[in-house]
């Protein structure tokens, strides 16, 4: 699907970050993999708190999560939610990755899930993915699956 | 996206990512990306499609039995162009400004805040149908009827009502207008008289065809003017699509 302006002239104009290092960390196969979901598409619990600025903050969706408990505030209006309305699978593959699981293609959900809302600056997540990386491996998470919106 | 996959690699943890936008995976160089052809908003493809969808979970997961990267591989199928064309069928829900009781003292905006009073009441049904069948709502924190209260009240200049754990009113108009357009949306997919839109038809037709359109864009103009900052960004960039704007 071809990108229509003037989003495709805004989406080139954003800043985008490089590194100079190209870390690659290895595992097992992926069926003996467990995998953790982060969002940037500003979902979250219906009873936590929106994402209001641009601050790099997350937050935590438990496995358990079903579809009536995530709602989305992200700031940005140009891409489209009525996907995420009619299934959230489109934007966070919860379900999907359930199934997964279950017929042994990966080898478990992880406990806890993560959100950020991706109009934040990288700069600005960087503490944040920091932690997070902290509370991923006490999940004995290693397989992060980063899906965008 | 891409930088968090640098952060939490670099931590020790291995990543993949779908990408939407291939230019910026291109430059930021995550170590395991898939790309997707789809629209912004969808990054599995399709709403309802649990095939499809598992099938570009796999995509991306099956990256991580790769021996060495940074790696970013291609999704090789877009989405099925969506056959029906929705237009004539969506256009005919909205409520036309002129469908307003029209009366002579009335102004322009007071036209415009009795259609969009009507809409609203009339689509209700539907939205409350759709609430029953499926369970939930997309709608975070504005009931249809509170976010047309306070987008009136907004437009008129009467104090704003809103939750208590909403920051600011420049934070509940943004959540007042998403909610009002999950809404609508919402509304759309109960009724049996029109068969699914397309993103772009939807958009269409709210934007331009619906009062709710009309109401936020006035909502948007009267932002752009106001002496509070966060009223200013949210009315220039938060309230209305660039392509609608």
């Amino acid at each position: 699907m071809d990108m229509q302006e003037p989003m495709r002239s805004h989406l080139a104009t954003l800043p985008c970050p490089t590194f100079t290092s190209s870390p690659w960390v290895s595992g097992p196969p992926l069926s003996q993999r467990r995998v953790a979901i982060i969002s940037t598409a500003g979902i979250h619990r219906r009873s936590d708190r929106p994402f209001e600025a641009m601050a790099g903050d997350y937050r935590v969706i438990p496995k358990e999560c079903t579809a009536g408990d995530l709602v989305m505030t992200h700031l940005s209006t140009n891409f489209d939610r009525t996907g995420f309305q009619q299934d959230w699978n489109v934007v966070f593959p919860l379900d999907r990755l359930r199934e997964l699981a279950s017929n042994s293609s990966i080898g478990s959900v992880a406990d806890y899930h993560y959100s950020f809302m991706g109009a934040a600056e990288p700069a600005e997540m960087e503490e944040a993915a920091r932690k997070l990386a902290g509370l991923l491996i006490g999940d004995h998470v290693d397989a992060v699956l980063l899906v965008p919106v | 996206m891409g930088a968090l996959a640098h952060y939490l690699e670099a931590e020790g943890l291995p990543t993949t990512q779908i990408s939407l936008i291939r230019e910026h995976t291109e430059t930021i160089k995550p170590p395991r990306a898939l790309w997707v052809p789809f629209e912004l908003g969808r990054p599995l493809g399709l709403p309802n499609d649990p095939a499809f969808q598992r099938r570009v979970l796999l995509a991306a997961l099956e990256l991580f039995d790769l021996p060495e990267g940074p790696v970013l591989v291609d999704f090789p199928d877009d989405v099925p162009e969506q056959a029906v064309d929705a237009r004539d069928s969506l256009d005919n829900l909205a409520c036309p400004v002129s469908f307003a009781p029209l009366s002579q003292e009335k102004t322009e905006t007071e036209k415009l805040l009795s259609a969009f009073r009507s809409e609203v009441t009339e689509f209700r049904s539907w939205y409350d149908l759709g609430l029953n069948k499926r369970g939930y709502s997309a709608i975070a924190y504005f009931s249809p009827d509170a976010a047309g209260r306070l987008l009136i009240d907004f437009v008129q200049e009467e104090p704003l009502q809103f939750p208590e754990d909403i920051s600011s009113p420049a934070a509940a108009l943004r959540f007042a207008a998403q909610d009002l357009k999950a809404f609508y949306y919402e509304s759309v997919l109960s009724r049996p008289d029109f068969a699914l839109p397309n993103t772009s038809e939807f958009n269409r037709w709210f934007w331009q065809k619906t009062a709710a359109g009309r109401v936020l864009k006035a909502v948007r103009e009267i932002c752009l003017h106001s002496n509070d900052e966060q009223l200013r960004m949210t009315g220039g960039m938060l309230l209305v699509p660039l392509d609608q704007a």
